[in-house]
């Protein structure tokens, strides 16, 4: 499903002292089956706007289009869960949301409540969990025996289950290890391959590097920035002011490029970042 | 050096596990240290943090705080001098305002009203929250509570700080700015920092590193030995320093020398090959 913003304003507390802007007419296509990385500093208005992709948060004005769904300020609280089927969220920290005495349980929760038979759902949880990297067993455990990697992993099958076309990701892998933190990252990968869109926020500038297709820069509530990856950490503007900050690789090249090295377009990944060095000391 | 913090032997099982989740640990951290603590999820880390603050009682060995041994009787003479950061912000807030949130500390400690206003606008202005003193906690982002969170600690001045990846929620700069913080505070104050982290490159700055797996210590060394085991640093749950994993890549076809080296020595020894000296 394609998802446009058409000058979505929202405002916190409105009417009141404290009224701030969480967005402030964000226009915004993110295209159908792409892997979306959206970025910004801590409290730059990320998570209210994914918030609105699913009307958990609704506009203060302007609109949404998701698939042929129109979300505006009017929208009522009724009718929502197909577009909550289909627009699977996992929050920040999602293992603060697990509540049932087994993982199973757990897992089945969000798609029994869309909807789903029992034994459909059950055999959806085993299929998830096996996807997200744990044994079967794991099903008949209590998620609070589990370490915080491992819950993380039920909460992300928990809603993988209701088979979701659109996947929001707040911070996935906060708080993961390196090694867990790419799994799952390919785990998303895969699931997008498959045919989902992905969305991820982040403050991984590698992990947008080496997955995302395209890129959203927020900023103050604006979204200053979109397209390509290699683009947008090639734009002199967005890092001068402080916008954005690069993944490791375009850093290293950058202080290459201060003895002797030149780097037309900035590598944004290790990849892309040693053929060139190499390119350059052999001299071609 | 004098040990602020000593533990002999520590085992300690979660109600209803099989394994334990810290096996016969002993570990000394020096009075005035950086610390880091690493290894996978679920390999202690967070445990031993809670551990030391007498979060939970060990069935068996002793820890010893500041000289005083965590038990019933001392746990909150101890918990006076430590200040842990968690790494899920929601898990500790209190307070109806940001700025209500950071005083609760010291409200606790008994600080009379003129001062804690200034403490709490201080160490607002530390991490750079204080335009959202008024806010609720609440609407704050998850990056943001973090900051107060952080914010909350250095408010009670403690002499031991523990952050369990408590800057996992924070963009690039963020990060710096609040790990300057500590380093700054760090030697101001003669703080002991302890740090729990996946971050190698956050590691950098400490004095040791000390390996966790099931429970137990595995590996402990200065942050150059620990770069240098490479690639074995995965199967601790960790990831190679940015600067090693270019390194393996070139070292064949560029005949780089063996061995860790920092990003600094990796560019000087690509520069002095471009260069053809």
């Amino acid at each position: 499903m394609e998802i446009i913003f058409k000058n979505v304003t929202h405002s916190y507390e409105a009417n009141s002292p404290l009224e701030g802007l969480g967005l402030d007419d964000v226009s915004l296509t993110i295209h159908d089956k792409k892997f979306t990385a959206i970025v910004g500093k801590t409290g730059s208005g990320k998570s209210t706007l994914v918030r609105h992709i699913n009307a958990l948060l609704k506009p203060t004005s302007g609109s949404i289009m998701v698939g042929d769904r129109e979300i505006t300020s009017e929208t009522n609280n009724k009718n929502l869960k197909p577009l909550r089927k289909n627009v699977g969220m996992v929050f920040q920290f999602p293992e603060s949301q697990l509540f049932e005495d087994t993982v199973e349980k757990d897992i089945m929760f969000g798609p029994m409540n869309f909807g789903m038979s029992e034994s459909d759902a059950k055999e959806s949880a085993r299929k998830m969990i096996k996807l997200v990297g744990l044994e079967e067993d794991y099903l008949d455990k209590s998620p609070f025996d589990l370490s915080g990697g491992q819950m993380r992993r039920v909460a992300i099958a928990g809603v993988l289950a209701s088979n979701p076309e659109t996947i929001i990701l707040d911070e996935p892998t906060a708080g993961l290890d390196p090694v867990g933190r790419k799994e799952i990252m390919d785990l998303f990968k895969n699931l997008q391959e498959q045919g989902r869109t992905v969305i991820l926020i982040t403050h991984n500038m590698d992990d947008v590097a080496n997955y995302a297709e395209e890129m959203v820069v927020i900023h103050d509530a604006k979204v200053v920035a979109s397209g390509k990856p290699k683009d947008i950490f090639n734009d002199n503007k967005l890092l001068k002011n402080d916008i954005l900050t690069l993944p490791r690789s375009a850093v290293f090249a950058q202080k290459l490029a201060q003895r002797e090295f030149s780097f037309p377009q900035l590598p944004i990944t290790i990849s892309e970042l040693t053929t060139e060095i190499k390119r350059q000391v052999h001299g071609d | 050096m004098e040990n602020i913090i000593s533990i002999k032997d520590v085992t300690y099982t979660y109600p209803e596990s099989k394994v334990s989740a810290i096996n016969k640990l002993s570990l000394d951290i020096h009075r005035n240290e950086w610390l880091s603590i690493v290894g996978k999820n679920g390999s202690g880390k967070s445990t031993l943090a809670k551990l030391i603050d007498g979060l939970i009682e060990s069935e068996s060995g002793r820890i010893i705080v500041d000289g005083q041994e965590v038990n019933e009787q001392n746990i909150w003479n101890i918990r006076s001098k430590i200040g842990i950061v968690f790494q899920n912000p929601d898990h500790q807030f209190v307070g109806a305002t940001v700025e209500d949130d950071v005083a609760f500390g010291l409200e606790n400690q008994g600080m009379p009203r003129d001062e804690m206003v200034k403490q709490v606008d201080e160490a607002l202005a530390m991490v750079d929250m204080q335009e959202y003193k008024t806010r609720d906690p609440q609407s704050l982002s998850g990056g943001q509570k973090q900051r107060v969170a952080i914010a909350g600690v250095l408010a009670t001045k403690p002499s031991i700080i523990i952050m369990d990846e408590s800057t996992s929620m924070l963009d690039p700069n963020g990060r710096r700015t609040v790990l300057n913080l500590v380093k700054q505070l760090r030697k101001q104050q003669d703080m002991t920092i302890i740090s729990i982290t996946h971050d190698i490159e956050e590691t950098e700055l400490s004095e040791r590193i000390v390996v966790l797996k099931s429970g137990e210590v595995v590996q402990e060394a200065d942050p150059k030995s620990i770069y240098n085991m490479g690639s074995e640093l995965i199967k601790y749950g960790l990831e190679e320093p940015f600067s090693n994993q270019v390194a393996s890549l070139l070292r064949d076809e560029l005949k780089l020398p063996k061995g860790y080296l920092n990003e600094e020595e990796l560019i000087q020894n690509i520069w002095k090959l471009s260069s053809k000296m």
